[in-house]
C-alpha cells in the first residue's frame, strides 16, 4: 500500500519520532512512502543547523538518514520553511540570507504537493503536536 | 468508511478526546498515543467516560507510551508500530487530532 506521511512538529516533539518510526515501519511492512511532507513546525527537522544534546535520539539527522537511504521523495513546504529561517540556496540568494540550512536530501515546494500526495496514496497519515 | 481516530494530547490540557468520541462513528477506530494515554489513567474521568462508549476492541494505544508513563490497561489493546500501520490500513481514513 501507498502512504503519504505529513509531518506538522519540529524534531523535538515526540510526534515527529512517532511519524519516524511509523514511517520505518511501513516500509519494513512492505509499503511505499509516496511522499515525506514537512510542514508548518516540522519544516525545522530539515534545517541542517539543528544540533541534538548527544543524550537525546537525534530524530532530525534520522529522517535526514532515513530520506537518504530509502531515496524518498521528502518536501519541506516552502512558506512554512522562508518564515522559519530554514533556506536552500536559491531562497537565501533570492532574499538576500547569509545563511543557507536546508541542505540535500529535501526538496523545498509548496502545499499543492502534500495535495497530490494524498491523491496518489491509500492513506495519508499527520503526526503533529507533543 | 471507516476512520483511525489518532490522539495524541492529553485528556486533561483540552478537549480533544470528547469531540472525538461525539464524532466516532460505529466502525471507527480510537488510537491513543503520546500524553493521550493519561486517557486510560485507572479512576480518572476520561478513562469513565472511555468505558461508558463501549469501544473494547476498537480502543488502542502505542505500548511503549503506555510503557513510558507506567499505565497498565487492560481496558486498552497495545499496539506497536507495525500494528499502527496494520491499523492504519483497516480503517479506511486516518484523522490525527494535530
Amino acid at each position: 500500500m501507498k502512504f503519504a506521511i505529513a509531518v506538522f512538529s519540529p524534531g523535538h516533539a515526540p510526534s515527529s519520532r512517532r511519524a519516524l518510526l511509523f514511517a520505518q515501519a511501513a516500509l519494513a511492512g512492505g509499503h511505499e512512502i509516496v511522499r515525506l511532507f514537512f510542514y508548518q513546525d516540522g519544516v525545522h527537522s530539515a534545517s541542517g543547523n539543528i544540533v541534538t544534546p548527544q543524550d537525546e535520539f537525534d530524530v532530525p539527522a534520522h529522517w535526514r538518514a532515513f530520506v537518504t537511504e530509502h531515496a524518498l521523495d521528502a518536501v519541506v513546504c516552502i512558506a512554512a520553511a522562508l518564515r522559519r529561517g530554514v533556506l536552500n540556496e536559491e531562497e537565501a540568494a533570492r532574499y538576500q540570507r547569509n545563511a543557507v540550512n536546508l541542505p540535500a536530501p529535501w526538496d523545498l515546494s509548496g502545499l499543492g504537493q502534500l495535495h497530490e500526495a494524498a491523491q496518489t496514496a491509500d492513506r495519508l497519515v499527520c503526526f503533529g503536536g507533543d | 468508511m471507516s476512520t483511525l481516530h489518532v490522539i495524541s494530547h492529553s485528556p486533561f490540557g483540552d478537549n480533544r478526546l470528547s469531540s472525538c468520541l461525539c464524532l466516532l462513528g460505529p466502525n471507527d477506530g480510537l488510537l491513543l498515543c503520546g500524553d493521550a494515554v493519561y486517557a486510560l489513567q485507572p479512576g480518572s474521568e476520561p478513562l469513565k467516560t472511555l468505558q461508558a462508549h463501549n469501544l473494547e476492541q476498537r480502543l488502542f494505544a502505542l505500548a511503549e507510551d503506555l510503557q513510558a508513563r507506567a499505565i497498565n490497561s487492560d481496558a486498552v489493546n497495545a499496539v506497536d508500530y507495525p500494528a499502527f500501520v496494520a491499523l492504519s490500513l483497516h480503517y479506511d481514513k486516518v484523522n490525527s487530532w494535530l
